[in-house]
């Protein structure tokens, strides 16, 4: 207990980094915000408005991944607290589409929840948020107009993200679950999402059964299907 | 619906920007008594003089306390009521949840970057939450069983949404109303559908007062396997492998839970004891280190974590001839400052001081400073205004005779079993040190008197209990349970006739010549009631 290992010191000002970055964040949140209440430009049909879906998007995107590597660092570490509880789905997943609500707006998409109001499952709403956070965001990207969220309970808890746009490339679905292999600079897809969405997954387990993640092409609206199990 | 024109919100935020932005949210939300605070201290000021319905307050607020320990120092000194809603903003959620204390959990956490939707969305379920559950936690700190079962059931057809907190009011009203087997039964048959944290902690603890103590330490080792961010496992677990006399299983317990969660004050104690005992000098240092830097801004801080460091330091330069002794030195100059500054006004804390700061001049050879100290020491002792607990006492007296200075040592002895004359374990630790032997037979002699008294004041004959009582304060004057008891026994005996008001008189004299009990004392709630029903009782008589 009298050396301090190199990790702690990097842990501390990881802390403090995140903490500062997320500040920023925001302010820029807020700002924009701010700007467009201002300026009249919240209207949809403004000339700006990709350009305003593209900052919310981006900036959501820094965002969850600060999270995601934050989350990954630890778990790497054995730091990350996993403190499930039980939760109402309904007011959980609505809750994320809150948080995507300018973004949703900006790029005028749909979104629809399709989740019994009555149900409630046990999971780390804190971890699980951040992943539902990232799918609906990637979602949110490649769909037209529309994303449907489910959840149903049978003997497990399945939650579904279905967007209308052209789906899954092949070669991401075939890696079934090796996603780091899927890191591809040029399409700006790092595969860093889903492997943190099965990490997350696989953290919940009851009974000798352990949650996992699927990715599909088809569902309701006859795009990307993302799918996370937990027991 | 929540009416945001009615509502009172304090905002704690360091970051005066982020501030603005929260405020413009909050406003957009309707409400429009909102209150900004940059510090913990303003925060706690600002709840002294307004009622809040709610806090939103940033977990990092600079140097000084952080949210959660503003949070627990409100609820502590009730500056704010159960009712108050409290909401944390934290840019991480479970790190920040992690440094909670069991029975300070704030209503919700949030996390940034929020926008004003998922604010407004959570203040409202939080405050809707609050009102939901407001009447059968009431009825639940009132006691009235029947009421608080029947508005539990009320409350069932809101399952899906609060199911833990349904669970948790479940067990509390089981465990009021039912035997401790049917609660065990319960929590065994919850954790068949589904184990979660809760209900292991649960059972564990019923486990504990059923004095299953293996199988407690079972099931909480099996938590903490499962679950190793269950902070509160810890300590059971540790409090468990103390029972079973495993003092160091225990301590390793606790450096697990300190490594997830650091900043609990409470704890850093515990295993600053335990290392004491376990004889880990190096462990009971650092403990008792973050003891005092952790506690630098909390008001749950004591002279006890202080004066341990400065032992454990003294300890550590018994061994070491390096450099590194010029740095505890002075570590230990600075805590020594911190003790009179901090506790000044406390005479027993600057008596033990004193004589730790004695002792650790020893130890670095400095002559001069053991003196003054001692004689620091002896000015305190005779201005005493307050009792020393037991066990500093022997830690008084011990370091006073190794020192040489055994007529101080006698006297703080005498001092001690005159309070603490009816406890075993103490008088077998002070027949160790003294070499009064007037000292323990005396102490043998006003137990055996006082329990006598006990007795008769049981068997209802009061006139011999005071005698008794008399006999016994006879030999320690200043002990505070007799004099309370001898004050019971008159207005008991007043009772019994009413027709001597004298004795109304006698048991206020009593009560005034009570000295040192201070307002923290558990027994300065009895003494206060015996001086209500003494003055009520003389009221009515003059009626």
């Amino acid at each position: 207990m009298t050396t301090q290992p190199k990790n702690d010191y990097f842990s501390l000002v990881l802390a403090s980094t995140v903490h500062d970055m997320k500040n920023s964040l925001a302010m820029l949140g807020q700002s924009l915000n701010h700007i467009l209440d201002e300026h009249n430009l919240n209207d949809p049909s403004s000339k700006i408005q990709k350009d305003v879906g593209i900052v919310q998007y981006e900036s959501n995107r820094v965002n969850n991944g600060l999270m995601q590597l934050l989350a990954l660092y630890k778990l790497e570490n054995e730091q990350l607290p996993f403190s499930p509880s039980y939760h109402n789905l309904f007011e959980f997943i609505e809750e994320q589409t809150i948080i995507l609500a300018q973004l949703l707006e900006a790029k005028n998409i749909n979104c629809e929840i399709c989740v019994d109001e009555s149900l409630d499952a046990f999971f780390d709403a804190n971890l699980l948020a951040i992943v539902i956070e990232n799918i609906l965001g990637n979602a949110i990207r490649y769909s037209k107009s529309k994303i449907i969220i489910s959840s149903k309970i049978e003997d497990h808890l399945v939650i579904q993200i279905n967007d209308d746009g052209m789906g899954y490339p092949e070669k991401m679905i075939d890696l079934e679950g090796d996603y780091m292999l899927g890191i591809n600079q040029s399409t700006g897809s790092t595969g860093l999402g889903l492997f943190f969405a099965k990490q997350i997954a696989s953290m919940h387990q009851n009974k000798s059964k352990t949650g996992y993640i699927v990715l599909k092409n088809g569902g309701q609206l006859n795009g990307g299907l993302f799918e996370i199990h937990i027991p | 619906m929540v009416k945001y024109n009615k509502i009172k919100i304090l905002l704690i935020e360091d970051f005066a920007d982020y501030a603005s932005a929260v405020i413009s949210m909050i406003s957009a939300m309707g409400c429009n008594h909102i209150d900004h605070v940059i510090s913990a201290e303003a925060a706690i000021q600002k709840c002294r003089e307004v009622t809040y319905d709610l806090i939103l307050s940033d977990y990092n607020l600079g140097d000084g306390k952080d949210g959660q320990q503003v949070f627990e120092e409100l609820l502590h000194f009730k500056i704010i009521s159960d009712d108050t809603c409290f909401i944390m903003i934290t840019a991480e959620i479970n790190a920040s949840m992690v440094m909670a204390a069991l029975e300070f959990k704030p209503d919700s956490y949030l996390a940034k970057p929020f926008n004003r939707q998922l604010l407004k969305s959570r203040v409202d379920k939080s405050l809707m939450k609050k009102e939901k559950f407001k009447p059968v936690l009431r009825a639940i700190s009132r006691k009235k069983w029947q009421e608080a079962t029947k508005l539990y059931q009320e409350l069932l057809g809101n399952t899906s949404l609060y199911r833990q907190e349904l669970k948790r009011l479940q067990l509390i009203i089981f465990k009021n109303t039912k035997t401790i087997k049917e609660c065990q039964k319960h929590l065994e048959d919850e954790l068949d559908v589904r184990v979660t944290p809760w209900a292991l902690a649960e059972l564990g603890k019923i486990y504990h007062s059923l004095k299953y103590f293996d199988k407690a330490e079972g099931i909480f080792k099996k938590m903490l396997m499962e679950f190793p961010y269950t902070i509160d496992g810890y300590d059971w677990l540790a409090k468990i492998q103390i029972i079973l006399n495993k003092p160091i299983e225990a301590q390793q317990t606790i450096e697990k839970a300190i490594k997830r969660s650091p900043k609990l004050i409470k704890r850093q104690k515990s295993l600053g004891e335990l290392a004491e005992k376990n004889g880990d000098n190096l462990v009971m240092m650092q403990a008792y280190r973050q003891a005092v830097k952790h506690g630098k801004h909390s008001a749950f801080s004591h002279a006890d974590e202080y004066v341990k460091l400065t032992k454990s330091l003294g300890v550590r330069l018994k061994s070491i001839r390096s450099e590194d002794r010029d740095k505890l030195i002075n570590e230990a100059k600075t805590v020594f400052s911190q003790l009179q500054s901090k506790f000044s006004k406390s005479s027993g804390v600057q008596l033990r001081g004193a004589v730790a700061h004695a002792e650790f001049s020893a130890i670095i050879d400095d002559q001069p400073n053991v003196l003054k100290q001692v004689k620091i020491a002896s000015d305190e002792f005779d201005k005493l205004d307050e009792n020393i607990g037991a066990s500093e006492c022997i830690e008084i007296a011990t370091s006073l005779q190794q020192l040489g200075f055994s007529e101080l040592s006698e006297s703080v002895l005498e001092d001690g079993v005159e309070q603490y004359f009816d406890q075993k374990e103490f008088i077998k630790q002070v027949k160790k040190i003294t070499k009064n032997k007037n000292l323990i037979a005396n102490a043998q002699k006003v137990n055996k008197i006082n329990n006598r008294a006990v007795k008769l004041f049981r068997e209802k004959k009061y006139n011999h209990a005071l005698t008794e009582f008399s006999l016994a304060l006879d030999i320690a004057p200043n002990n505070i349970n007799i004099a309370l008891n001898r004050a019971q026994a008159t207005l008991k005996k007043y009772q019994q006739s009413k027709n001597d008001p004298d004795l109304l008189y006698k048991t206020e004299i009593i009560l005034s010549d009570i000295d040192r009990l201070s307002s923290n004392d558990i027994r300065y709630k009895r003494y206060l009631e015996l001086l209500r029903l003494s003055q009520l009782m003389l009221q009515n008589t003059n009626n």
